[in-house]
Formats: structure tokens, C-alpha cells, sequence
């Protein structure tokens, strides 16, 4: 860490402060020297870029760049603000993206979102928004949405004109010769869910592949801020309803810490029940989505049939199987009826008679290794260039996992340990999803255990201690937050004013967004079959993919 | 009027109708507990209805031709393909002394047109305008050019052991002795035929997850049906073919009759659907890898055991 400081002392800053254990906090007072920071850091080790955050103060009259700076191998992150004025002419700033590959969508992103322009960005296209909001970035404060729907007829006929217009076109700049076409991988193929890979191949052969994202855009980070502090859940939890606890989880901390409120021990174990709930029955459909793209169903139903079970406990504890919105800024929605336990231990026995089967047949099927041992191979060096992270980082042997490296709620407490994989192929990140699984399994068992037990002991009320209270209203401030979500690391950055009923600004940096940049990259001279497996290895959601 | 039952009702079309629809179920209805699944459940005993009411629907709805194709090749393709599918059900020995076309050419004809079907599939694929179709049409081709050299090879096994290529000679001159010796070769047969039946782990031509059904794409209503159709006939030749030629048809246990012929046909399947809910899918390059490597020498290697088997058991005979 004192690196770090040491770096920043030769750079004009307004204050370089320590937050929380693995954090620097820091303000440069010139955007220009963003680069050379950068560039320092890079050599120091912090190699991945989180995620970029403009922040739009409007009665300031300035965007506030934030950048999130990680070294997933030694634990030291740093938190990077610079100002830069909000005028759509003004508004620039040097492309991180020649450093840090992870930053590329990124600050596309920016740029749709924020009107934010990249100088030397090597593909600076919006991304995300549909045509009828290119150039008219939506999340700035001065944006008026009212005014944009009132035209939603005239919005539908660009989006459509634009896609007629790129269809019609597409194949005709490609060189004539060639026998390469076009293929619409989505965003209504059998595999593919909502997104469009836009794939380049020459009859069996890919030639290069580029994502086409935003069909299931629902603007979620403007959403909170037009909703209450505990509304804002049902929106942040919506990132993707697969394991949506701990997205929840990540907010309320983030909301907890502006407002200065512990929680009960109670609640923080619930948020690791819970959470851990929420990532078993994610990482059955993800390893049942594996076996799919593959064309073998049978996984996917068994672990549908064990999955209900985990899901009977989410619906007699919050009343909704899927959107639970069981987490509230302040501690868990509802106490615990201790006889919903028993639910638990019924899912729990369930998994427990099934997996054996699992492994023997699926984990270790021959054909399986046949065809994913060989594809999809990204190497630990890749991992932190293009900031990786869940299972995808550890199934390439990196050692990275929130819930150890910067333990939240009660996960100090809990017995586990990186589980990681050397090869980084496609079946080590099918292999880690399992093993990733059954440590979740374990972990219940623990957090049930302990809760069970000091209940028993009268050390927890589990009727009342669910909740502390909040404050009506927040003070001015920000916070960060980071989970280990189902499909990686997602880091919440919470910023509120004074008196603020609701948050002012809300950025999630999910997962999905980096695993999708690296499709071009790992399919690039593979086959059309390689497309569904590599894409379902990657354990790609696009709920928290265009958010 | 022998010919006219025989045409429409069996080994015809009311034949091949009734197997559609009962082994659709029973594939359903097969799969669902290794899927940990009830199946078809609600109409008739069973949910045996259900895939009668399924194709009724399919036959009655609209049948699209999308704009920019070729509308005879797109709705011909269809309907030749039942008809050719249809066709090896005359060459079989469905009982003692009943076939309807009893020729010294039999295995020939029957190989012959289980071989053309693939490229009618092709041309489905091909008038289809469309991208993915086309990818699955090429697929078709290419998987049944390098999986037919070895199936073909492993069905003359029989014929050459027996030295005739008339089905009803091959079925009576069939022994357990014969089952024994000709099993290497039933091995390759079975192998081969998930190839060209574009079963599981050689579902690449209607991979869905990669090129969405391929030639299937297209295709709905009457025109799907008939696809689906001829793709049972298909079944019905094929599985037929495997039990006249390895497993001696109608010869049974205690007495002969068309039932033993039925259970043989069954076995395979329930092989074959065993298969598919536990193999996932290979890509074609590791298809094309398995068939010339190893398919296609162990075919030419089970030849020359037939041969030698004739000249060591079957020498007189």
C-alpha cells in the first residue's frame, strides 16, 4: 500500500486517504496527469481496471471520473477521482484502454451513457443504448426522459430503420472474393439469450465475433435514483434474478455505510444464508446451461429438480421464489421462523443424495472433456489484463474471491478457501462452477449451523433482530461496496446529498460486462460449434450485462 | 388390392403414421424419467394422445414459405423425403415369407435409398435461403458421406457371409452361430446408424444451440410435419434394416412372428435414446476424426473377419 502512496506523491492530488482495509482513496487535482498514474500503476501491479464512473454533479458543472483500480494477486485496489467539466464540447479525457484492455467497454459505456469522450479510445462506438438515445446521453442529470418517451413511435421506427439499414449492408463491404458471411448469433437463437453476436465466418470457421448488447437495457442505475433508499432494492436486485441476495447485499452495505449503521450479527449471517441460497440455485442453472449449450439437457433438468428445493426455502422465507427482495438497507426484509429451517435441511439432504450422481456422470463425462479440455483457454496473465473475476479468474488459477479478500457480512467467520484451476479451458471453468457449488453447500450448513445454534443459546433473537433503523434521510457522501456475486465481482459505488431521500448516483459494475469482451478474443479462428460452449463457460448473464 | 394395402396400410403409410405416433411417445415417455420429468401426462392413458393431438396441430396449421425462396424446391423436398423413406419398408422381411418386394437385390435397394435421403435433406436445407439452413444442409452432406462408407460396409457384412443380397435368405439363413460372428459388424452398423439418424453425440446437422436446428429452421406447419415424418420413416428403415440383417427379423424365442420383429426395432431405440440423454454433442471435425480414423479401417477390418468366419464355419454351406 505505501507503494502506492509513494507513486502518488509525485502527482498533484487533493488528498490520498486509506478506506476501508484494502482501499486508497484518492483525487487528482488535473485529469491530465490520469495517464502517467496510470501508467505507474500498471508497473506497480494494480493491473486491472474495475470499472470507470462519471459522476454527474450538475450544479458544480462537473463530471467526476472515477476509476477503480484492482491487483487481484496482492489485495491492494485504489480508488481514483478526477474532475472534468460536465460541457458536452469539454468533456474529455485520456483512453485508459491502450493500458488496461479491461477498460475498453467501459468507457464506451461512459461515453453512451455520460457523453464522456475517450481521446485515443481505439473503438470508441456507443454500446448498450439503442440507436434513438446515441448521442443524447441519458444518465446526465439534465436529461429528460419524459420528453424522450413522448416520441417513442418515432424511437421505434430509428431502432428498426437502423437495423434494416445494417442488414442490407453488412455483407456487401466484405470483400467479394471471400466466401465469408455475416451470421446472427442471436438475439433470438436457442442459445443465445438476449444479445446479438455479430459473427464473421467463412463457412465453418469464425473469423471474428462482435457483441452486439442492450436488448434487455432497463436503465437500472437511473432507476434508483428516481426511487427511495429501500425501493432501490427491487431495482438493483432485477441485475440478474439468478442469484439476486447478493446484489441486494452489496447496495445495503453500500447505503449502510453513508448512513453509519452496524448491523446485527443476526442479519449478517442471514445475508450469508441467504446469499449463499441465491448462488446455489445461479450456479445450477449455469452448469446445467453448460451441458445445453452442448445439447445434452439431462443436467439441466436434475439440477432443476434439486434447485426448487433451495428455492421452497427463498419463498417460506420472503414469499417469492425468484425476486426475493429479501435484503433492506438496515438488515435482512423478515425474521426468521426457525421452522423454515427445516425447509433448508430438506434442499440441503436433496443436494446431498444427488451430487455423487452428478459428478460421476456429468463432471467427469468423457465427450464433455473431448470437446471443452482444448477450447476457450485464457491464461492468468489475461485474467488481470482484462479484469476477470469469479469463477472465470480462479478457474485460470487466480486466487481471487470477495468473500475472502475483503470479507463483507459474516464471511470472517466462515470456514472456505479459494478453490482455483490451472488449465483455464472452458471444462476448468465448468469444473470450478461445480466445486464453487458444493463449497456454497457447505458454507449453508455452517451458517445454518451457527445460526441454530445461538438462537439456541438466546444470543440471537431471530424475530427481532433482523433490522436496525435507518435514518429517514442520508447525509452527503459516497461509498463503495464489493460482492462476490454468483458470476464474479460486483463493485456498487453509492453516492447520495444532503438530506438525500434517494441515491444520486448508483454504478454497478457487474461481472458479465468483461466475460463478454473476451468473446471475440477466445473465438477468433475456432468453429461455429465452439460459439455455445465457450459463450456458456463464460457464465454470461445478460441481466447485469446491459443492467 | 394387395398392392393398394400394402402401399397404404402396411408396411404404407398408415404403417408408417401409426409408428410415427407411437414412437414419438414412447420417446417422449422415455425420456422424461432420465430427465428426472413426468412426460406427456393429461390426454389418454399415459399421455398417449398427446402427440397425436401434436401432429393433428402441425398438419393443420399454416405452412409459411418465407419470402426469396425457391417455393418448389422449398415444398417439394418435403414430401420426397416421406417418399423416399418410406420406400425400404418394401424391402423387408416384416414376417415369415411377407415382403413386398422379394428381389435378389434387396439389400441394395434398401441401402441404396437410406443413402439418397440425406441429399434430399441437403436440398431441404439448400432452398431454405437461409444461412443457418444452409450451414445444416452442409453438415448433412458431410456427416453422411463420411458415416455411410462404414454403415454401408457394416450392412454387407451379412450379405457377404450369407453370400446373397435378398433379405429373406439372409433372415432364414440366420443362426445364433451367425448372430455371434456378425455382431462386430451390428456394433459398427448401430455406431453408424447415430450418425446418419443425426442422433446423439452426432446431432450436428440440427444442432440447435449452433446453427438452430439447421434445415429445420424454416419449416412449419404441414411441411415440418412431413420432415418429422420422413425423419421416422427413416428411423423405421433403418432400425428394420439392423434386425432383418444382425438380429434374424421375426425369429424369435418360442415361436416366430412380426411381435419379435417389433421388440428388436424397440431394443435399438431404447439404445438410442439411452444414448441421448447421456452423450453430449461432438463438433464435426471430431465426427469427420472418428469416422475416417477409426469407423471406416475397423469397417474394412470386420470385411475381411466376415471372410474369414465364411471360410472357417460357413465352408459347404
Amino acid at each position: 500500500m505505501q507503494k502506492i502512496k509513494d507513486i502518488l506523491t509525485n502527482f498533484e492530488t487533493e488528498y490520498v486517504e486509506d478506506y476501508k482495509k484494502v482501499w486508497i482513496k484518492t483525487k487528482l487535482t488535473k485529469s491530465s496527469d490520469l495517464l502517467g498514474v496510470a501508467e505507474a500503476l500498471k508497473a506497480e501491479g494494480l493491473r486491472s481496471l474495475s470499472t470507470v464512473s462519471p459522476t454527474d454533479f450538475i450544479d458544480d458543472g462537473v463530471m467526476e471520473m472515477n476509476y477503480f483500480f484492482e491487483d487481484l494477486i496482492s489485495k491492494r485496489n485504489l480508488w481514483l477521482k478526477c474532475d472534468i467539466p460536465r460541457e458536452t464540447e469539454l468533456c474529455k479525457i485520456d483512453s485508459l484502454t491502450p493500458l488496461f484492455p479491461s477498460a475498453n467497454w467501459h468507457e464506451r459505456e461512459s461515453f453512451s451513457m455520460f457523453g464522456v469522450v475517450f481521446e485515443n479510445h481505439p473503438d470508441l462506438r456507443p454500446i448498450i443504448v439503442s440507436e434513438d438515445f446515441i448521442g443524447k446521453a441519458p444518465f446526465r442529470k439534465d436529461f429528460d426522459w419524459l420528453k424522450h418517451e413522448e416520441d417513442s413511435l418515432k424511437n421505434m421506427q430509428l431502432i428498426v430503420d437502423a437495423f434494416k439499414e445494417e442488414q442490407a449492408t453488412n455483407e456487401i463491404n466484405l470483400d467479394p472474393d471471400s466466401s465469408e458471411t455475416v451470421l446472427n448469433w442471436g438475439p433470438t437463437h436457442p442459445a443465445s439469450g438476449p444479445i446479438r453476436l455479430k459473427v464473421h465466418c467463412d463457412g465453418e470457421e469464425v473469423i471474428s465475433v462482435d457483441p452486439d448488447i442492450g436488448y434487455v437495457w432497463r436503465a437500472l442505475e437511473h432507476l434508483v435514483t428516481q426511487k427511495d433508499f429501500v425501493g432501490a432494492i427491487v431495482a438493483v436486485e432485477r441485475l440478474c434474478f439468478m442469484d439476486n441476495i447478493n446484489s441486494m447485499t452489496g447496495y445495503c452495505m453500500a447505503v449502510e455505510e453513508i448512513a453509519d449503521v452496524e448491523i446485527t450479527e443476526f442479519a449478517k449471517w442471514m445475508r450469508v444464508l441467504l446469499g449463499e441460497v441465491a448462488r446455489v440455485s445461479s450456479h445450477f442453472m449455469g452448469l446445467g446451461g453448460f451441458f445445453n449449450n452442448m445439447g445434452l439437457h439431462t443436467l439441466g433438468m436434475w439440477n432443476m429438480d434439486t434447485r426448487e428445493f433451495f428455492l421452497d426455502f427463498l419463498e417460506s422465507y420472503s414469499g417469492a421464489r425468484i425476486a426475493t427482495a429479501a435484503i433492506e438497507p438496515g438488515g435482512v426484509r423478515y425474521g426468521l421462523d426457525m421452522t423454515m429451517l427445516d425447509e433448508l435441511q430438506k434442499a440441503i439432504e436433496k443436494f446431498d443424495g444427488n451430487i455423487g450422481e452428478v459428478e460421476a456422470i456429468f463432471v467427469k463425462n468423457p465427450t464433455m472433456k473431448l470437446r471443452a479440455k482444448n477450447v476457450g483457454i485464457i491464461t492468468a496473465d489475461e485474467v488481470l489484463e482484462f479484469g476477470l473475476s469469479g469463477i472465470v479468474a480462479r478457474g485460470s488459477g487466480v486466487k481471487t474471491d470477495i468473500r475472502i479478500d475483503e470479507p463483507y457480512a459474516a464471511y470472517e467467520q466462515i470456514d472456505m478457501e479459494y478453490i482455483t484451476r490451472d488449465a483455464g479451458a472452458s471444462q476448468d471453468r465448468f469444473v470450478m462452477l461445480f466445486e464453487d457449488l458444493k463449497q456454497s453447500v457447505k458454507i449453508i450448513k455452517q451458517a445454518k449451523k451457527h445460526i441454530e445454534d445461538e438462537v439456541a443459546s438466546g444470543a440471537f433473537n431471530p424475530t427481532k433482530d433482523h433490522m436496525v433503523k435507518m435514518p429517514k434521510k442520508l447525509p452527503k457522501g459516497e461509498a463503495i461496496s464489493r460482492v462476490e456475486w454468483a458470476r464474479g465481482e460486483v463493485l456498487m459505488h453509492l453516492v447520495t446529498e444532503e438530506k438525500a431521500k434517494s441515491p444520486y448516483r448508483l454504478k454497478m459494475r457487474a461481472p458479465s460486462f468483461n466475460h463478454t469482451m473476451m468473446l471475440d478474443y477466445l473465438l477468433k479462428g475456432k468453429t461455429l460449434s465452439d460459439i455455445p460452449l465457450i459463450f456458456g463457460s463464460l457464465y454470461i448473464c445478460q441481466g447485469d450485462l446491459d443492467r | 388390392m394387395e398392392t393398394m394395402i400394402q402401399a397404404f396400410v402396411f408396411p404404407g403409410l398408415v404403417y408408417v403414421l401409426l409408428w410415427t405416433v407411437l414412437l414419438f411417445w414412447f420417446f417422449r415417455k422415455f425420456m422424461a424419467p432420465l430427465h428426472k420429468r413426468v412426460g406427456p401426462h393429461f390426454n389418454g392413458p399415459a399421455g398417449s394422445y398427446q402427440t397425436l393431438f401434436d401432429l393433428s396441430k402441425l398438419l393443420t396449421k399454416e405452412s409459411i414459405t418465407p419470402d426469396g425462396v425457391n417455393p418448389y424446391l422449398f415444398s417439394m423436398m418435403p414430401i420426397l423425403a416421406v417418399i423416399i423413406a418410406m420406400l425400404p419398408a418394401a424391402f423387408v422381411p416384416w414376417s415369415d415369407g411377407f415382403v413386398v418386394v422379394n428381389t435378389e437385390y434387396g439389400l441394395l435397394a434398401m441401402i441404396v435409398l437410406i443413402g439418397i435421403e440425406p441429399f434430399v435433406l441437403f436440398l431441404t436445407g439448400f432452398g431454405s435461403n437461409n444461412k443457418y439452413s444452409f450451414l445444416g444442409g452442409v453438415r448433412v452432406i458431410t456427416q453422411s458421406i463420411s458415416m455411410e462408407t462404414s454403415f454401408f460396409m457394416a450392412a454387407l457384412s451379412p450379405a457377404l457371409l450369407f453370400g446373397t443380397l435378398n433379405m429373406t435368405t439372409i433372415v432364414e439363413s440366420s443362426s445364433w452361430l451367425s448372430f455371434i460372428i456378425l455382431f462386430p459388424g451390428f456394433v459398427l452398423y448401430f455406431i453408424a446408424l447415430l450418425g446418419l439418424l443425426e442422433q446423439p453425440p452426432f446431432n450436428i446437422p440440427d444442432a440447435e444451440q449452433e446453427i438452430v436446428y439447421g434445415l429445420y429452421t424454416e419449416y412449419s406447419g404441414t411441411n415440418y410435419f412431413m420432415l418429422k415424418l420422413a425423419e421416422f420413416a427413416e428411423f423405421m428403415a433403418v432400425f428394420a434394416g439392423a434386425a432383418a440383417l444382425f438380429l434374424g427379423a421375426y425369429k424369435g424365442i418360442g415361436f416366430d412372428s412380426y411381435f419379435w420383429f417389433f421388440m428388436k426395432m424397440l431394443a435399438i431405440a431404447i439404445m438410442m435414446m439411452t444414448l441421448r440423454a447421456a452423450t453430449p454433442r461432438i463438433t464435426l471435425k471430431q465426427m469427420l476424426h472418428f469416422s475416417w480414423h477409426y469407423m471406416v479401417p475397423i469397417s474394412l477390418v470386420n470385411v475381411a473377419w466376415i471372410m474369414l468366419a465364411k471360410a472357417l464355419f460357413f465352408t459347404g454351406a
